[in-house]
């Protein structure tokens, strides 16, 4: 008898022990994936909202290189500045009437010119520039003209409710004439509305302003707990994202939020996402139950066992091994349910990927309406030029989003590279003469010292996107009448290239970031570009088991270094017969 | 009566023919040193005018020297012309007496959209292009000077100086002038040369004489 209970109570302790920790260990797994996709979400929606920030900045970067605007603004005109705008943006302020907000459309709502004090130009009873309160116009105000553009997030329909929260960006308008920034353009936009579909559709999205939270269809006490909570969290922390957990009304949420517009003369705003929390934490109380069960049958089949082992001590360790089997199999069965679950998190990941294609779409279908009315005869020859311009703007546009594509693909781990053997010299030579075919070179001189036949493991076209992509940088920033030079060698293994150009340096805060997505230097606000450039070109260039670094930038010369792995038996040249 | 009247009449006809023949007979001519470009040329060479620290100026530097004064008006004053050729004014800076027509003939194979916003002259010509008919054209009657721009080539610039007087005349990129066919007399001479440089000096012409005025 004294054996049995003895049994019973190792078997008992052991038992429970070994299933409240897996319990809990299995808990936090669960939790930690769940974190996890959210997160994968949240940055999924920031990609999207930032690939649109890039669009819109460069529209008002052409818009605010029109003639008409700069002649209102340099040659005394004021008057002529908003019915001038007017014209110029009536395109892009039609676009907003009946289309939904979205990231392929990129209307305005409105917009307004600030005087160089940072004060907003009244534009009088000009027509057409969207009517905004003067509680809202007063939120467009800056401390002083921007020499950047700027990011911020205005609070509108106070008066009308419900109240919601415009994009605006504030494009610095640099005069020609002496390069001072003379004004700055406002555009408002309405944020793209997303996170209504897909797996997170119960997510609410909303931001964070001036102390406040706007955040359709949540309950305003509920915004203003979280709003306050959000207020505390960012002093506290001065962190750029955070999460953090809230209860309202008894139903526990998640909430995420990050910077939106970080460095902005306007005041911060946060991305804000909250995620109800109900449903995952009653599966979660399902596992326990689950686990709870097998806990209770294993321990039951325990008591058994020892009850049997206690009858015939013969075979007490046979009994062990059967119920530890039992054990390994209830284990089995949660594992497998894990990773149906871990699958499913996995899904959501995709979702940039799949946004990058969905764009693709439309521009297409975009691109070939344009060209067949181009075909068609019916258009006046200020239609056609109009309309191929717009041909040669979709033409970037697909540029760009095969860029994100790329990148994305890269991010999921499904970029798979073709090696073969490369001759490098032969590229290079051909890309210096299609960049000495440009027309727009501005009397660049090119130096190349390529040594003849240097052989690289790679595929052909992602090679060459690093290097047009290095070689456009060098075009683009730099100086007129200035150098490129253009150097290869061999070095232990390596082909080593380096691009370098004359031109402002960049600044030494901004080196380490060059390679950041988005970024975009400072001595090239004038410059064309999306900032995705280097970052794909550094991505693949690792992708090639190699790397891309910024060998040197100060004074007047700024230095790329792309590293490749060289052919194997590189000295053996194919030669003909 | 009627007679006497008439005596008077071709008596105060030749009174104010008198002045007009010596009209044409005195002329000044010298140099206007001319300010050093503030940087070489970063465009292409065929921009005339460049910009600099806010200021429009021709490039390479010449300036527009005139006499200032009561001069009596020659109607009808011919039309001059300023094309649009390989998107650029040409040429980039023209000196024009007020009242004078100018045309803008579009010689390139693309549109042009000639406007100004300045206040001497606002005008929009619209998009026209090589073969419009008539050549689109503006008259200048308030003097000052007026930048012109192309809607459609941003970088495209150009002056039309309107000045009060039909005494006026180029320097070459020397700086050298001569301005002739001038009434003797007393008159203020200005040299234009840049959108915030002008200046001026007082002469005093001999009657079918020569005069020598550099500036400074």
């Amino acid at each position: 008898m004294r054996l049995l209970l003895a049994m019973m109570l190792v078997v008992s302790v052991v038992a429970v022990s070994t299933l409240l920790f897996t319990q809990r260990n299995l808990s936090a797994r669960v939790r930690l994936d769940f974190e996890s996709e959210l997160q994968v979400e949240v940055s999924a929606l920031h990609a999207l909202q930032r690939f649109r920030d890039a669009a819109l900045a460069e529209r008002c970067r052409i818009l605010a290189g029109k003639p008409r605007i700069h002649a209102a603004l340099e040659d005394g005109a004021l008057d002529l500045l908003y019915p001038s705008a007017h014209d110029e943006l009536r395109g892009m302020m039609e676009a907003e009437d009946g289309a939904e907000p979205g990231p392929g459309n990129l209307g305005a709502d409105f917009y307004r010119f600030l005087d160089p004090k940072g004060g907003v130009i009244d534009p009088g009873g000009a027509s057409g520039v969207g009517r905004l309160e003067p509680a809202e116009e007063s939120q467009l105000v800056l401390p002083r003209l921007p020499e950047r553009p700027q990011t911020g997030y205005v609070i509108r329909g106070a008066a009308t409710l419900p109240e919601t929260v415009d994009e605006v960006i504030a494009m610095p308008i640099v005069s020609t004439e002496d390069g001072e920034t003379i004004s700055a353009m406002v555009l408002g936009f309405r944020p793209p509305a997303l996170g209504s579909e897909g797996p997170g559709a119960r997510v609410k999205n909303g931001i964070w302003t001036g102390g406040r939270l706007i955040l359709p269809g949540f309950p305003a006490a509920a915004c203003e707990q979280a709003a306050a909570e959000i207020t505390r969290a960012i002093a506290n922390a001065g962190a750029g994202h955070g999460s953090f957990e809230f209860r309202f009304g008894g139903s526990p949420y998640l909430l995420f939020f990050e910077r939106l517009n970080a460095g902005s003369l306007y005041p911060a705003a946060y991305e804000v996402s909250v995620h109800p929390l109900a449903e995952a934490l009653s599966s979660q109380r399902q596992l326990i139950w689950e686990f709870a069960g097998a806990g209770a049958l294993a321990l039951l089949a325990a008591f058994i066992a020892s009850e049997v082992i206690s009858r015939r001590l013969s075979a007490p360790v046979e009994r062990l091994v059967i119920d530890s089997r039992e054990s390994r199999e209830h284990w089995e069965r949660a594992e497998a349910a894990l990773e149906t679950t871990s699958r499913e998190l996995q899904r959501s990941a995709r979702f940039s990927a799949d946004a990058s294609h969905q764009l693709k779409t439309p521009v297409t279908v975009l691109r070939s309406g344009l060209e067949d009315l181009l075909a068609g005869e019916t258009l006046s020859p200020e239609a056609r030029e109009e309309v191929s311009r717009l041909v040669h703007q979709t033409f970037r546009l697909a540029s760009v989003i095969e860029d994100l594509l790329l990148l994305s693909r890269m991010d999921a781990g499904r970029l798979k590279i073709q090696f073969s053997r490369l001759d490098l010299s032969l590229l290079l030579g051909s890309l210096v003469d299609d960049l000495s075919a440009m027309p727009d070179s501005r009397g660049l001189r090119v130096e190349t010292d390529v040594p003849a036949s240097l052989w690289i493991a790679g595929e052909r076209r992602y090679t060459e996107l690093i290097l047009q992509n290095l070689l456009e940088n060098a075009r683009k920033y730099n100086q007129p009448g200035g150098r490129i030079s253009l150097a290869a060698r061999a070095e232990g293994g390596w082909a080593i290239v380096t691009v370098g150009n004359t031109g402002p340096a960049i600044p030494p805060e901004s080196q380490k970031l060059v390679f950041e997505r988005f970024h975009r230097g400072t001595v090239g606000e004038n410059v064309p570009g999306h900032g995705i450039g280097l970052n794909l070109a550094r991505e693949l260039a690792r992708v090639h088991g190699g790397d891309l670094r910024l060998a040197r930038s100060d004074g007047d010369w700024t230095e790329f270094e792309l590293r490749l792995k060289l052919a194997e038996s590189a000295t053996v040249a194919v030669s003909p017969p | 009566m009627t007679r006497g009247i008439m005596l008077l009449a071709l008596a105060a006809t030749a009174l104010a023919l008198a002045p007009a023949c010596s009209y044409g007979q005195s002329a000044i001519e010298g140099r206007v040193e001319l300010p050093k470009p503030p940087h070489a040329p970063v465009m292409n060479k065929r921009y005339g005018i460049v910009a600099y620290g806010g200021v429009l100026s021709p490039y390479p530097p010449v300036a527009v020297v005139y006499l200032e004064g009561a001069f009596p008006r020659v109607a009808p004053l011919p039309t001059q012309r300023m094309a649009q050729k390989d998107l650029a004014f040409v040429p980039e800076l023209l000196p024009v007496q007020v009242g004078t027509r100018v045309e803008f003939p579009n010689l390139d194979d693309t549109y042009h959209n000639i406007f100004s916003y300045s206040p001497a002259k606002r005008f929009d010509l619209g998009r026209y292009r090589r073969d419009e008919t008539p050549v689109p054209s503006e008259v200048f009657d308030v003097a000052g000077m007026v930048t012109l721009r192309c809607d459609i080539h941003e970088h495209m610039r150009a002056i039309i100086l309107v000045l009060d007087t039909p005494h006026f005349v180029l320097t070459d990129t020397d700086g050298r002038y001569r301005l002739q066919g001038l009434p003797g007399g007393r008159y203020v001479l200005k040299a234009w040369l840049d959108s915030r440089t002008t200046l001026s000096r007082a002469v005093d012409l001999p009657l079918g004489g020569v005069l020598r005025a550099d500036f400074p």
